[in-house]
């Protein structure tokens, strides 16, 4: 089969109408609610809640250099399996990866693994992963 | 009119699934709360209507007739589009999710290089006739779920409730307040990282079936007879334990813990707005559940009582069964663990967890490749898992809690 055949959008239409519905329910539901509730507003009701206190100072400040660590080492890991996933698909199947290849691809994505590992292990030794 | 009259079981489906899910986390919330009553000795809602089921409704009312705050200070486009978001990811996910008897699609045969010979033409072309005569008998028949034959299930269940993350970062954020901006980071930082160990621990069972299709995956355990959790415990246990922390529930609900941090990420959101963000994250829990079942205890498949042969109904109950189970040991846990401390969190993830799918998914790799019994992966799960217990129970950070503060 060719891989124009094998690909059908028509597969996916009915993900497109149940996403339709679902924002046309999320629009609904934000009309309505605004609309049915009350709308008795005081300064107070409209303040950022802090146990009670008046805020001090804005909410948006900088925050811990942790936090961009994570989304960074998230980022490695997260392409990183984005590559392996077709590999995966395709790679023990009938029909997936022929067999003269099957050792070169074997060893390929244990090197692509452990080049990941030394990735992880340099993070760790770094400290990355403490949080206190 | 001609469009709804030849899709009519499509669209009759969606309309279907969205009620049920929405019916279902709604009453999601009045079982949690029956639970918890009895864990904790206690009666629970039983006012309104017999046994208190009515519950249900009054709280769906409640929230609707209340009064929608936008507080003064938000960004208001993202605080309205933050709930949105949320409750879309989270029901959307559900539409390649089988829940009921689903057959195999038919597979294509190999395509023809060009180097063949006219008998292997003549095969491909029957091979093909074959093929597009169950084509069209799978079409016409019926299949438990929204879009059905879609060959990157698992992905785009992954690709479209990791967007999730933004409900929640940007509710946090547009908010401007201090409990909500630091319940929005932790949930963020919390939710990508357990996302990896999640997209990992499913690699093995992706390589075992050689399909991301969901149909597939209860397929071929049906054939088998066999269900992934015998051969991959340890996969299981990591992907459950991530799509706990994915759901925010208990032993991983820091960015909601009450006691610190007020309501976290929707700390400045009510009424319907607040609902949505319940909605999802219990529609989350029943996506998982579902994928639980589907990915590692076979779908509606039980060994010698429902095979491929027996009627829907009887699918469609098994499966009904299982997902209850796994949805009511969520619950459970909710009410007998404490919760983790947010180092502990972190470290639970990339310390223990994505070392061990690596394992996993290295152990696979080597099993299919000599072409061993894949129940040789049963021994090698059950030694890395005993292996880390040890490991992190030795760990003298975490024997006793030290009174340094955390982040």
């Amino acid at each position: 089969m060719s891989p124009e055949a094998a690909f059908d959008l028509s597969v996916y239409y009915p993900i497109f109408i149940f996403l339709g519905l679902l924002i046309a329910f999320c629009i609904g539901v934000m009309i309505a609610a605004h609309t049915i509730g009350p709308g008795r507003r005081s300064a107070v009701k409209l303040m950022p809640y802090e146990s009670g206190m008046d805020p001090i100072g804005d909410a948006r400040q900088r925050f811990d250099i942790k936090f961009y660590l994570v989304a960074i080492m998230f980022l490695v890991f997260d392409v990183e399996l984005l590559f392996l996933y077709p590999w995966a698909v395709v790679a023990y199947r009938e029909g997936g990866i022929p067999e003269v290849l099957q050792g070169p691809v074997f060893w390929s994505v244990l090197t692509f693994i452990a080049l990941l590992l030394v990735a992880y292990i340099y993070d760790w030794r770094k400290g990355v992963f403490k949080w206190r | 009119m001609d469009f709804i009259y030849a899709n009519w079981p499509v669209l009759l489906t969606i309309l279907v699934v969205f009620g049920a899910l929405q019916g279902t986390c709604g009453f999601l919330v009045y079982v949690e709360r029956k639970v918890c009553a009895y864990m904790q000795d206690r009666i629970g809602p039983n006012r309104v209507g017999p046994f208190g089921l009515l519950q249900v409704l009054a709280d769906g009312l409640k929230f609707l007739l209340k009064e929608d705050i936008i507080p003064s200070h938000v960004d208001k486009v993202l605080f309205i589009l933050a709930p949105c978001i949320a409750i879309t990811t989270a029901m959307l996910a559900f539409a390649v999710v089988p829940f009921g008897a689903a057959e195999m699609p038919p597979q294509a045969p190999l395509p023809l290089n060009a180097l063949a010979s006219p008998q292997e033409a003549d095969a491909y072309k029957s091979a093909m006739a074959t093929y597009t005569s169950q084509m069209t008998t799978y079409q016409g028949n019926y299949q438990f779920m929204i879009a059905k034959n879609v060959d990157i299930g698992i992905l785009f269940i992954f690709a479209v409730s990791s967007l999730a993350v933004y409900g929640i970062i940007l509710g946090g954020w547009s908010a401007n307040s201090k409990y909500s901006i630091l319940g929005g980071l932790r949930s963020s930082a919390q939710i990508i990282s357990y996302e990896i160990p999640l997209g990992l621990s499913i690699l093995g069972i992706v390589m075992l079936t050689g399909s991301l299709n969901l149909e597939w995956i209860i397929g071929r355990q049906a054939e088998t007879g066999v269900w992934n959790f015998a051969y991959q415990p340890l996969a299981f246990i990591i992907f459950m334990t991530a799509s706990f922390a994915e759901c925010n529930r208990l032993p991983f609900d820091l960015p909601e813990c009450e006691q610190e941090l007020v309501g976290g990420y929707h700390t400045e959101y009510n009424a319907m707005k607040l609902a949505l963000f319940f909605i999802g994250e219990y529609c989350h829990m029943i996506t998982t559940s579902f994928l639980m079942v589907i990915l590692f205890f076979g779908g509606w498949h039980l060994p010698y009582l429902v095979t491929p042969e027996s009627g829907w109904l009887i699918k469609l109950i098994v499966f009904a069964g299982k997902v209850t189970f796994f949805i009511l040991f969520y619950m459970a846990i909710r009410w007998t663990l404490p919760r983790f401390r947010f180092d502990q969190l972190m470290a639970l993830a990339w310390k223990v967890l994505i070392p061990l799918a690596l394992i996993n998914l290295v152990a696979v790799m080597v099993v299919m490749h000599l072409k061993l019994s894949p129940w040789l992966l049963l021994p090698v799960s059950l030694i890395a898992l005993v292996g880390a217990g040890t490991m992190t129970a030795a760990e003298p950070e975490y024997r006793k809690p030290s009174p340094t503060t955390t982040v």
